[in-house]
Formats: structure tokens, C-alpha cells, sequence
């Protein structure tokens, strides 16, 4: 489990196109609804506006109203819905405008969506999508900035990805809409346009589950998910100028999520700083810091960093001192270096 | 006699300002100038927030031009600094007639020191402790449930204050707006719930919103009268909203008005091409015809007391140098600092955030910001 070539995000490919992430969303979608008449796609504005960030523009005019449409404004209208329609048979893509919105619709997700399967024995599922901007970066105070992946790793049932770049975001998002479970897929908003890569031209999925290496490295292994990613990516390119080996590990995936691929570098590091942008309070960067200790105790050489939001609901002058930068990465991982 | 109900939206003054029925003897000329007058500076305020997002020295604004009538007339129907209001965001023009002072409208806009609300929550997102004018969630119908609680506490307490609460017609599908009515209802809560209704939830429209053919009828599921009114016509709103709050405040329970109106602009500055995704220019048009200050220069014209051309122009003038005044006062107090993060989470600061808080000076003092 340790070798990184078998891992198709390190494969090189043999034709492909650059694209950015939302166009990665757009064409996952429309993909999969070329591929499998019963994904339809719904939530406010997806129609004839194209979603408020337009990661749905075109579609309604390429796939027809009835698989392409807006709702009323009802956050649990949209995903009860879909878990009424993916029992049923369909499968839905739920779009909730913005993850901070997903309060309305909190107790069909956790209710309804994530449990069905085990309260009726299995003979009922709701494989679906429930996609949402999450993150900050934006300047759009605390109902447009903040992540809420928590509360939704803390609930058995569900699965919980978060990609943060086009490969993944293709990728996973067609995996989750090839599987059976309800999946809370967050695109982390400030990395629509910014981050850009390159996407086979042929159909490929990224596993849900598997973390992805973004650099290999022997002194410590920085982990995270989501929008921090590029931030990840400048401190151990400062880290690096100073002679000091990161090891940069993107989860990809939260629930499940890779504990082989975390506990093997981290074996091999000795070290481990985690970074997330959420407030620090059942992060769930603590999970895989409970994980560290209990089962790679041994290897450590100093203790588990921690990057996280302040325990503040999300300041709108303040973004920029809010999110963790490179500069407050490279503190955290100085301090491991040093311990 | 106002009823609710009624098939058509009441009004009292047609588009060509000529009057419809008798008009109430208090709307005499000059408090229908002064009327005009706020609707205008209103207007106007929207005018230059546009100009200042554009100059980039704010990111968010929801214009409310073509529902000053509703906003208006809504503010003027009340007890202003009395009963409690829970508004939503597009109520800025409720705020300013409501006397919530300029300053404080722009200073939270622009997220500077001077803002009541500390630069917290993004533009337009304002909060007025001496007008009772509760602080704004973006979360849509999220205000409904507390503003029925608002309003049972009030009966509880024994006081004649009432709650005014307000929303849009995509509010309406929530499951809050749907609760916080109910509770109401049943609790038969001095509250005041004031549709906007201005027909579009972004891009969706009233028709994709619901299968009901008007908003005030769902008010019979909740045990309450429902008041159907021509919101671009300000002495029908304020006639309809009078009405509706006194027999509120007379302890007969809540109720529900819905204003017919229209925003002529996009939904915010993220959607600033509305004509070219969801609308037709013709439709935009139609509603332009309407306009409530035109509407009301008409009907004053009709009385024989005109606004001038040189009046108009003086009010303009004056709203603009007004807002230029305030935005730089507001902007020569500066950003808040970053120790405004901690304060207000909680009535007192726990250990944990005194430690990130502790954190975070150290690190401000070695001069490295979180994203340098
Ligand atoms: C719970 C929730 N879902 C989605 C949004 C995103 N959103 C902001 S405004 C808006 C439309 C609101 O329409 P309406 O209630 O009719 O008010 P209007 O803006 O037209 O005045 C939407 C969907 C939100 N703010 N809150």
C-alpha cells in the first residue's frame, strides 16, 4: 500500500487537457448523465443560471428540465428529495448553493439520507450526491466561508470527500455517483478557478478512500484536504529551500478515509502536521491525530501539529488572518522540526 | 375598510397616479413629499453602494430599487424603537426609514471600525439596538422562528410592542418560514410577518416557488389573516400594514401581508446579468412602468403639488454628497483589528480562545499574517 505509482493521479497520461476544477464538476456531471439515465441533478438556480458559480452551466439546455432543474428554495425539500428519489431509484445530485446552507437540510442528511440503509436492514438505500462550495478565501463572511465537514464525518452513514484539484474533483465525483451510499462531496470554492491541472481524455474514477501523495519526503508529512492544499504545497517549498524533506498528503477523502497511506508516511517521517481550516473543536483532523498516536506512537519524534481555524465563527474583515497561510504552516512544522 | 383575502392586490393608486379609491386623509401633501422624499434618497443610497462595489471598497450589496413603497411604507406603519423588527438582507431601505442612522448603514457595509457590528459579517448585514432592528442572518427564513418567539415573549411580558418580520417570496418554501408561521399562529403571538414578495429567488421564479397562486393565502393554513397589497404603492402599503399591525397589536393574533413588487436590479452584485440568464428586458420593463416613485410623482402632480426637476435634483444631490461624507468618515476610521475575532463569541472569553488569542499576537507581532 505504500507504492505511489500505482496510484493513477501519478501515472502520466497519455492525452489529457487542462482544465480547473469547476469545469471538472461541470463535465463529471455531464458525463455521468450521458453514461446513466437515472442521475438528474437539482437544487436552487442549477437551471437556467448555471449555479451561482456556474458549475452547472449548460446542463438544463443539454440534458432537458426534467433532469435539470431548480427547486423551490429548500434545503430540506432538496434532500429529502433526493433521498426519496434515490430510494426509489434514481440518482440524485443534490446541489445545496452553499455549504453554510446545509442547516435547513441537516436533518434529512442525517436523518433520512444516512441512515436508511442501516435502520432497514439494508433493504432500502439512497445513493446520491450532495454537492456544496464550501471553504473561506472569498471574503463572504460567516454564511458563505465556513466548513462544516464535521458535522457530517461525526455521522455514521455518509461519506464525505473533499478534492482540490480537477483530477480529483472529476474523479471522485464520479466515483460517488457510481456508488451506493449517500456522499457529501464539498468543492472547496476559492479553488474553482485557482486551481487548475490536467484531466485524462478518457473515463477514469478516483476511488473514495485513497489518499493521494502530492510529494514524497523523509522529515515530516503534512496532511490535509480542500482549499489548504496550495498552501500545503508553498510551505514545503519553503520548508524545502531550507533542506527540510515534507512529505505532502492531499486526503482527498475523509469518510473513509486512508489510514494505511497516513500511518506508513508518517512511520517514515516521524512527524506529522495536520492542517485544516476549520474551527479547531472536533476537527476532524483530530481523528487522524488520534489515529497517529494510537497506532504510529512509536515512530513519533515529536508531537502532532495541529493547523486549524480559530474556534470563532468565520470573521468577514478578517479572512485573510483567519485561514491558515503557508507562513502559519511552516510555524507549525518548525516547531515539529525542532521538538 | 381593509380586508384580507381579497382576489387582487389592494391598491390606491393606479400607475398613472391617479387615485383608485378615496385616498385617507392623513397622506397630505407634505407627508406624501416627505414620503417621495425617502423613497428617493433610498434610491439613491442603492445608486452610490453600486459605485462603491464597483471601486471595490465593498465586495456585497443587494439593491433594493423598485421596493422602496414596501420598505417604506412598512417602516412608516410601525412603532419605530417600540416593536421589534427581524429583517432579512435586502432590507437596508427599511433600516434607513426606519431612522437607522447613514453612518452606521455604510460603516457596516464598508466592515470599518465604525461599524456597529464590528466587521463581522459580510455588507449588508446591518443590526440597530435603538431601532429594535435585529441583526441579519443570510440564512434565508432563519429569522421566522425567533421572531415568533419575539412575539410570544412580548404577550408574555404584557407589552403593546408587536414583531415585524420580513422576507422574500423564496422564503416562503423553507421549512422555518412554514414552522415560525405555525408557531405563531398557534401561540397567537403579537408578530407581523411581511412578505417582499418581488418574484424572483434569484433565478428562480414565483411560479418554479410554489404551486400556491399567491403567498398571503397560505396564511389561512396558519390560523391567521392574510393582507394581499399593490407593493409599489405606498399609501396601500402603509393603509394595509397600518391595519394589519394595529389588529396585531390589539392582541388578535399574528398576521401576514404580502407586498406585490418587483427588484428591478439583479439579485447582488454575483448576479449581475439577471436579463441575460432568467428574465426578459421586456418583463424588467413592465415593472419599470410600475415604478412606486414615479408612481407617487404622478399622483402628487395629480393633487396639483409637483415635484419640481430642481426639488428632485436638490434631493439627489444632497443623498450623494451625504453618502460620499459617510463613506469617507467611515473609511478614515480604519479596518478593525484582528483581536475583534475573539470578542463576542461568547459573553466571556474561554481558555481556549485567550490561548488563540495569545496565538495569534505572537504571531501578528512577528509580522506573519495567516496567508502571507
Ligand atoms: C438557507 C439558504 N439557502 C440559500 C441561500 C442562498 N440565497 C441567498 S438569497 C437567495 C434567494 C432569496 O430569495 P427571496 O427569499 O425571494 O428574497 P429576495 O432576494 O428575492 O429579496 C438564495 C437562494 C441562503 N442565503 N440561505
Amino acid at each position: 500500500m505504500t507504492a505511489t505509482q500505482d496510484r493513477p493521479e501519478m501515472t502520466p497520461m497519455t492525452s489529457g487537457r487542462t482544465i480547473n476544477l469547476i469545469q471538472a464538476v461541470t463535465e463529471a456531471i455531464a458525463e455521468e448523465m450521458e453514461r446513466d439515465s437515472r442521475v438528474v441533478l437539482f437544487g436552487e438556480d442549477v437551471g437556467a443560471r448555471g449555479g451561482v458559480f456556474m458549475a452547472t452551466a449548460g446542463l438544463q439546455e443539454r440534458f432537458g428540465k426534467h433532469r435539470v432543474f431548480d427547486t423551490p428554495l429548500s434545503e430540506a425539500s432538496i434532500v429529502g428529495a433526493a433521498v426519496g428519489m434515490a430510494v426509489r431509484g434514481l440518482r440524485p445530485i443534490a446541489e445545496i448553493q452553499f455549504a453554510d446552507y446545509m442547516g435547513p437540510g441537516f436533518d434529512q442528511i442525517i436523518s433520512q439520507a444516512a441512515k436508511i440503509r442501516y435502520r432497514s436492514g439494508g433493504q432500502f438505500t439512497a445513493p446520491m450526491v450532495i454537492r456544496t462550495p464550501s471553504g473561506g478565501g472569498v471574503k463572504g463572511g460567516h454564511h458563505h466561508s465556513q466548513s462544516p465537514e464535521s458535522y457530517y464525518t461525526h455521522t455514521p452513514g455518509l461519506k464525505v470527500v473533499m478534492p482540490s484539484t480537477p483530477y480529483d474533483a472529476k474523479g471522485l465525483l464520479k466515483a460517488a455517483l457510481r456508488g451506493e451510499d449517500p456522499v457529501i462531496y464539498f468543492e472547496p470554492k476559492r479553488l474553482y478557478r485557482a486551481a487548475k491541472g490536467q484531466v485524462p481524455d478518457h473515463d477514469y474514477t478516483v476511488k473514495l478512500g485513497e489518499a493521494a501523495i502530492r510529494r514524497e519526503g523523509s522529515d515530516l508529512s503534512l496532511i490535509g484536504y480542500g482549499g489548504v492544499m496550495p498552501d500545503l504545497e508553498k510551505a514545503a517549498d519553503a520548508l524545502g529551500a531550507e533542506g527540510v524533506s515534507v512529505e505532502v498528503i492531499d486526503l482527498r477523502s475523509l469518510v473513509p478515509w486512508d489510514r494505511d497511506r497516513v500511518l506508513t508516511s508518517v512511520q517514515k517521517t516521524g512527524r506529522a502536521v495536520l492542517v485544516s481550516e476549520a474551527p479547531r473543536i472536533s476537527n476532524f483532523m483530530g481523528e487522524v491525530a488520534y489515529v497517529i498516536q494510537e497506532q504510529a506512537f512509536d515512530f513519533l519524534t515529536a508531537p502532532v501539529g495541529q493547523v486549524a481555524g480559530f474556534d470563532t465563527p468565520y470573521p468577514y474583515v478578517q479572512d485573510k488572518v483567519y485561514l491558515p497561510g503557508a507562513n502559519r504552516i511552516v510555524a507549525a512544522c518548525v516547531q515539529a522540526l525542532n521538538y | 375598510m381593509i380586508q384580507p383575502f381579497t382576489p387582487e392586490p389592494i391598491r390606491f393608486v393606479a400607475e398613472d397616479g391617479t387615485p383608485v379609491q378615496p385616498l385617507p386623509e392623513r397622506f397630505t401633501p407634505d407627508v406624501l413629499r416627505e414620503l417621495h422624499g425617502l423613497m428617493l434618497q433610498a434610491r439613491e443610497f442603492d445608486r452610490k453602494l453600486i459605485t462603491l462595489l464597483r471601486q471595490g471598497r465593498t465586495t456585497f450589496y443587494a439593491q433594493s430599487s423598485g421596493m422602496e413603497a414596501t420598505q417604506v411604507g412598512l417602516a412608516r406603519s410601525i412603532r419605530v424603537g417600540h416593536d421589534w423588527v427581524w429583517p432579512y438582507y435586502r432590507d437596508h431601505t427599511l433600516g434607513l426609514a426606519m431612522g437607522v442612522p447613514m453612518d452606521e448603514l455604510i460603516s457596516q457595509c464598508l466592515g470599518t471600525n465604525s461599524d456597529t457590528c464590528r466587521g463581522r459579517q459580510m455588507p449588508h448585514h446591518f443590526a440597530a439596538r435603538r431601532q429594535n432592528f435585529v441583526s441579519i442572518s443570510s440564512s434565508i427564513a432563519s429569522q421566522v422562528p425567533p421572531a415568533a418567539g419575539n412575539a410570544m415573549a412580548q404577550k408574555y411580558l404584557g407589552v403593546d410592542e408587536i414583531t415585524v418580520c420580513t422576507f422574500g417570496d423564496g422564503a416562503t418554501s423553507e421549512g422555518d418560514w412554514h414552522a415560525g408561521m405555525n408557531m405563531a399562529g398557534a401561540a397567537q403571538a403579537p408578530a407581523l410577518f411581511v412578505c417582499e414578495n418581488n418574484q424572483w429567488a434569484i433565478s428562480t421564479s414565483i411560479r418554479e416557488q410554489t404551486a400556491s397562486e399567491t403567498i398571503h393565502i397560505k396564511a389561512r393554513a396558519y390560523g391567521m389573516p392574510g393582507y394581499y397589497v399593490d407593493g409599489n404603492d405606498i399609501i396601500a402599503v402603509m393603509e394595509v400594514c397600518a391595519h394589519a399591525a394595529g389588529q396585531v397589536r390589539a392582541g388578535h393574533g399574528p398576521a401576514l401581508v404580502e407586498c406585490l413588487t418587483y427588484r428591478v436590479g439583479s439579485h447582488s452584485n454575483a448576479d449581475a446579468d439577471a436579463e441575460k440568464h432568467y428574465r426578459t428586458r421586456e418583463e424588467v420593463d413592465a415593472w419599470l412602468a410600475r415604478d412606486p416613485i414615479t408612481r407617487l410623482e404622478k399622483l402628487l402632480e395629480h393633487l396639483g403639488h409637483p415635484v419640481s426637476a430642481e426639488e428632485r435634483a436638490a434631493l439627489i444631490a444632497r443623498t450623494h454628497r451625504e453618502v460620499d461624507e459617510q463613506v469617507l468618515r467611515a473609511e478614515a476610521t480604519g479596518q478593525p483589528d484582528w483581536r475583534i475575532m475573539f470578542e463576542d463569541v461568547y459573553a466571556d472569553l474561554p481558555d481556549h480562545l485567550r490561548q488563540q488569542e495569545a496565538f495569534l499576537r505572537a504571531e501578528q507581532s512577528a509580522g506573519q499574517g495567516g496567508r502571507a
